[in-house]
């Protein structure tokens, strides 16, 4: 291995951007990315989007080509997992029996689907999907008249519901809470999504607490706290994710729900990074500690890491932002909602073109678009800037957002500290 | 329309291996690069440490691959999907007339030797 070896543990969105990075800031050390899956590192956001489409290739799209890895010297194990980390030779011990020395190591090991507990999730029909091959697995059991149940109403379990509806499944969806979305979205966001998916025939059970799934060889059903039974021959959950922390824990690195990162990406241990869906870090924008599951946050930490290995500076950061396409409508948000927000509807949900934009004191902090290009990028600036905004104009759709802007913030002072307390 | 382009065209193989691609980076520094053919143009800037961020992975949702194209190869193109003008036009310096994402643009033989301009960052 040549000189100075970066170890960089997962090959994902933000293991492989980190490499990629290293290169194209110049690192000449040694890059070794070690990857637990054995193909070459593919794009996400299909599995539950394009490759369920009937018809649709089994491949997702690769993250770079395979000629990039050699041109840039870039070294991948493939179908390796690194075990454990030795602090004090630095070294890795990989799953092969090997060690890998390391002079920076960057944990990219991102996220797993939090496993469904309740008895019979084990049994065969019941998935989750976080990989290519639980996607592959995944459409084969999206059968015309299929009964699929889904467990959770978040990003995943929706985009799985419209592309199960798309293929001619019967679909349930069963959400503890009392709209879709709930944890990422507003109100009037959920309401247009449910309704949407409502009229391609997906139904959905609120205040559904799972309690069991049931059968004999395989699922048959799934079983909710008021007693109610649902007949399903695929189950699918999608009740949100874990961060895979254990080999830094393991390590002795501080973990909260995800590695501590400060804003270069460094863990509690100087030669060690962490980057992507598996670290926690202070936001820079509002603040508050933060778990971001999102491509734009695993390529923004990448880069942060390669420039702080390398020595130089890091772009400048973009805002926090996300897309979900459902039954073709696409969802796109910028920024981090809190539900305390002053919640501002620009346009008529009935007309399928709108957007939710959020306050914060007065400054714009988040934005949902729903089929609203224009709105996004104009949002994504505003939130940039701290932009305050004049809720009025806001409310209006035929007025550009950036032209919703108010010179002087809209609370008084009064209204502002009262906000604060 | 089963065959492709390819199939009835007579170029020796090394000019059918990829196109050259003159990009004026955001210093106004030109750089010549390869784009192959299974490249998006994004993906040929980006794979060729070009300061395309493509944080959307070429979806037509993020704009970060932004790019001017001189006026009679913008001509000559596809037109925009609506996602790909609603993007557009809010971008930092759009063009009516020489702005595309470049995630949009497929490589094709006809693109040979175009010169790229990456757009201002906003
Ligand atoms: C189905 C699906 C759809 C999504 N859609 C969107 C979307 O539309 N928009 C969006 O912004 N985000 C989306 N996401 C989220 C996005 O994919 C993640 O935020 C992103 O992949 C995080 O990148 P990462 O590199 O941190 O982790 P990952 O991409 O998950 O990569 C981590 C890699 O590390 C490997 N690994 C773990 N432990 C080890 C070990 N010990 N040794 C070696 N390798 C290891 C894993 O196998 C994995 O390959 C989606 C996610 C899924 C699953
Ligand atoms: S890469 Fe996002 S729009 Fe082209």
């Amino acid at each position: 291995m040549t000189q100075n070896p970066v170890v960089i543990v997962g090959a994902g969105h933000s293991g492989v951007a980190v490499a990629a990075g290293l290169r194209s800031r110049g690192w000449e050390g040694g890059v070794l990315l070690i990857d637990a899956e054995n193909e070459l590192p593919y794009e996400r956001p299909p599995l539950s989007k394009e490759l369920l489409k009937d018809g649709a290739s089994d491949e997702s799209a690769v993250l770079r080509k395979e000629k990039f890895y050699a041109d840039k010297g870039i070294d991948r194990l493939a179908g390796v997992t690194a075990e454990s980390i030795d602090r004090d030779s630095r070294t890795v011990l990989l799953s092969d029996g090997t060690r890998q020395a390391y002079h920076r190591l960057v944990i990219a090991t991102g996220s797993r689907a939090r496993p469904l507990t309740v008895p019979g999730a084990g049994l065969p029909g019941t998935k989750c999907l976080r990989t290519r091959d639980d996607a592959v697995e995944l459409k084969r059991l999206l059968v015309p008249g299929a009964r699929v149940a889904i467990i959770g109403a978040g990003y995943i379990g929706l985009e799985v519901a419209a592309a199960a509806a798309a293929r001619g499944c019967d679909v349930t969806v069963l959400e503890f809470q009392d709209r879709v979305m709930s944890r990422v979205t507003s109100a009037p966001v959920s309401r247009h999504f449910e309704q949407l998916h409502g009229r391609h025939g997906v139904r959905f059970v609120f205040g559904a607490a799972v309690t069991s799934i049931d059968g004999g060889q395989r699922a048959e059903s799934v079983s909710v706290a008021d007693g109610t039974v649902f007949p399903a021959d695929v189950v699918l959950a999608g009740i949100g994710v874990l961060p895979n922390q254990e080999l830094a824990a393991d390590a002795g690195l501080e973990c909260r729900d995800g590695i501590l990162v400060d804003g270069d990406g460094r863990t509690s241990d100087p030669a060690i990074y962490a980057s992507g869906d598996v670290t926690r870090f202070i936001s820079p924008i509002d603040g508050t500690s933060q778990r971001l599951e999102c491509i734009q946050n695993a390529q923004a930490q990448a880069d942060r890491v390669a420039a702080h290995i390398t020595g130089q500076a890091a772009a400048e950061p973009e805002i926090p932002w996300f897309w979900t396409v459902q039954h073709g409508v696409r969802l796109q948000t910028a920024g981090v909602r809190h539900p305390e927000d002053q919640t501002i509807v620009r346009g008529e949900p009935s007309g399928g073109k709108f957007s939710v934009v959020y306050l914060r004191e007065g400054r714009l902090a988040a934005v949902d678009t729903v089929a609203n290009l224009a709105d996004f990028r104009a949002a994504k600036r505003l939130i940039a800037q701290g932009a305050w905004i004049d809720p009025a104009l806001a409310a209006d759709p035929a007025i550009p957002l950036t032209e919703a802007t108010s010179g002087t913030p809209n609370h008084s002072d009064a209204d502002l500290a009262a906000a604060r307390s | 329309m089963s065959n492709t382009s390819m199939s009835n065209t007579s170029m020796s193989s090394t000019a059918m291996s990829s196109n050259t691609l003159t990009v004026v980076d955001r210093e106004g520094v030109t750089h010549d690069l390869e784009w192959e053919p299974d490249q998006s143009m994004m993906e040929a800037l980006r794979d060729n440490d070009l300061p395309v961020l493509a944080s959307c992975g070429g979806t037509a949702s993020c704009a970060t691959c932004h790019v001017f194209l001189e006026q009679d190869v913008f001509d000559t193109l596809e037109e925009c999907s609506e996602d790909e003008l609603e993007l557009l036009v809010e971008a930092e310096g759009y063009r009516e007339c020489g702005s595309r994402l470049s995630c949009q643009v497929g490589f094709s033989r006809d693109l040979n030797g175009v010169t790229v301009t990456l757009t201002p960052e906003d």
